[in-house]
């Protein structure tokens, strides 16, 4: 049986760069994750390093005791590295995170198939060590100045964020 | 549809492998960065460390599995709340019989360098080496039954000379100078033995004796005649200026209160069991002094006469 109806043609849309709402959204959807699932086993454990709460006197301890910051490094080392595996696999697997799932935004390769090693590169901020660390302020500048929004890291990394909008 | 939930499988196989790697990743690290380390079980501005146990210079094992403590760990405490701006006061938990006259030296005399007001809470007992470590604190509570005094040193040991002759054993005596192997509990010990090991005991109950007398303020004297070994409950060393308040942690923060003037938060120091101290604690630990602790302490003792013990 044929089915009757107006064949309409159906909403338009185009793949166009992720606006930076939408990818601010979903960076702290996942952030939300990674402290849920990563961060969170640590918590004991930087609680028995460093047993204090306001910033003031978390200086003076740390000024205090550098033996303390080293640790405190290494745990953020180790927790960066493991965020950067879960945004580096997922994207890789699936050209999405968690937040990103939830705003319909994805990763694009701009060369070829996205590859494991430009998911990698994109999301080298999570590499707590100088000078990857420079990139926490070096990334949301190029991505709030940049035509396509595209952090440092995703022009490195020839890749890019999109998202469908109706045109 | 199917796309998208193959999506979140894979999503969600990933986030699990993430924090089994997580734990692992924070088990191995707390094993490495939380073993050996000052814990601190909280915020506070006043450290309590407890005193439990007998006084070692290094933690080692006790012959019958006793509780050690040592001076090591009790002046790494002290440092460390000695460096921290946060710490107004010390809090020394005392429950222990005493130890080692050189280690229950070390601590006292970390106690009197620290630049903190320090307080001597004596739970059960504070004897001996116990008691030489509360006397150099500014201040010693101790409960009204606690057990504590006892200004003495000891270094008796079991002579088995006997035992093995009824073994038809012969201590075979190799030796190049008189008094090598003073203190052996494989021969009858001499009379010249005898006074030479009672005149250096003297000499370190004088040492005991001078430093009660200094940091309690008492004359001298009056400590010398209070000094037989004999211990002295808390209301009886209260009465002899060993103590100066009967009671408890309630009247050591009460204390504090008045002297620093401020609201007392505490925080206790505690030394986190090591690597080793968790994997030795897969066994029985009465077995294990069993075999090593008895054996050494047979052992080491008839082999080295400079491993005789002085304690105070």
């Amino acid at each position: 049986m044929k089915k009757r109806g107006l064949d309409l043609p159906g909403e338009r849309t185009a793949i166009m760069p992720a606006s930076l709402w939408k990818r601010a959204v979903a960076f702290i959807i996942d952030l939300l994750v990674i402290d849920l699932v990563i961060a969170f086993p640590f918590r004991n454990i930087l609680d028995k390093i460093m047993p204090i709460i306001s910033i003031k006197d978390a200086y003076s301890y740390l000024q205090s005791h550098p033996d303390i910051s080293i640790k405190m490094n290494i745990v953020a080392i180790i927790i960066g590295l493991l965020a950067l595996l879960y945004f580096a696999v997922i994207e890789y697997k699936t050209q999405q995170t968690i937040g990103k799932m939830f705003m319909n935004i994805y990763v694009k390769s701009t060369a070829k198939k996205l590859a494991f090693w430009q998911c990698l590169a994109r999301n080298m901020l999570f590499i707590m060590v100088f000078p990857f660390i420079l990139l926490w302020i070096i990334d949301p500048l190029f991505a709030v100045f940049t035509r396509e929004h595209r952090r440092l890291s995703e022009i490195l990394s020839k890749t890019m964020v999109v998202g469908e909008y109706p045109i | 549809m199917q796309k998208q939930s193959m999506k979140w499988v894979v999503i969600m196989v990933v986030v699990i492998i993430l924090f089994v790697f997580s734990l692992i990743a924070a088990g191995i690290v707390s094993l490495f960065f939380i073993a050996d380390e000052t814990g601190k079980t909280g915020i506070g501005n006043v450290a309590l460390i407890p005193v439990k146990g007998v006084i070692m210079a290094e933690k080692g094992s006790g012959f019958f599995g006793e509780s050690i403590v040592s001076s090591t760990d009790i002046n790494s405490f002290i440092e460390d709340a000695g460096k921290d701006s946060s710490i107004k006061a010390i809090i020394f938990e005392i429950d222990s019989p005493g130890g080692s006259a050189v280690a229950s030296e070390e601590i006292a005399n970390a106690i009197k360098k620290v630049n903190k007001t320090t307080v001597a809470l004596i739970r059960e007992s504070g004897t001996s080496g116990a008691y030489w470590i509360a006397s150099a604190t500014d201040y010693i509570i101790a409960n009204r039954m606690s057990i504590t005094g006892s200004i003495g040193v000891i270094s008796s040991y079991l002579d088995f000379s006997g035992l093995l002759q009824d073994y038809n054993v012969t201590y075979e005596r190799l030796v190049a100078g008189d008094y090598k192997d003073i203190g052996t509990p494989l021969k009858k010990m001499t009379n010249a033995e005898r006074e030479i090991f009672q005149s250096k005991i003297g000499k370190i109950h004088e040492f005991f004796i001078d430093e009660v007398a200094k940091n309690r303020n008492l004359p001298k004297e009056k400590v010398k005649e209070i000094s037989t070994g004999l211990f002295y409950i808390g209301s009886e060393a209260k009465e002899l200026g060993l103590v100066d308040e009967l009671g408890g942690k309630e009247e050591a923060v009460n204390y504090l209160e008045k002297k620093l003037n401020t609201t007392i938060e505490i925080v206790e120091y505690v030394k986190n069991p090591s690597l080793l101290d968790i994997l030795s604690g897969v066994f029985d630990e009465k077995s294990f002094f069993v075999g090593k602790g008895i054996g050494s302490a047979f052992f080491e003792k008839s082999r080295t006469a400079s491993k005789v013990e002085v304690w105070a």
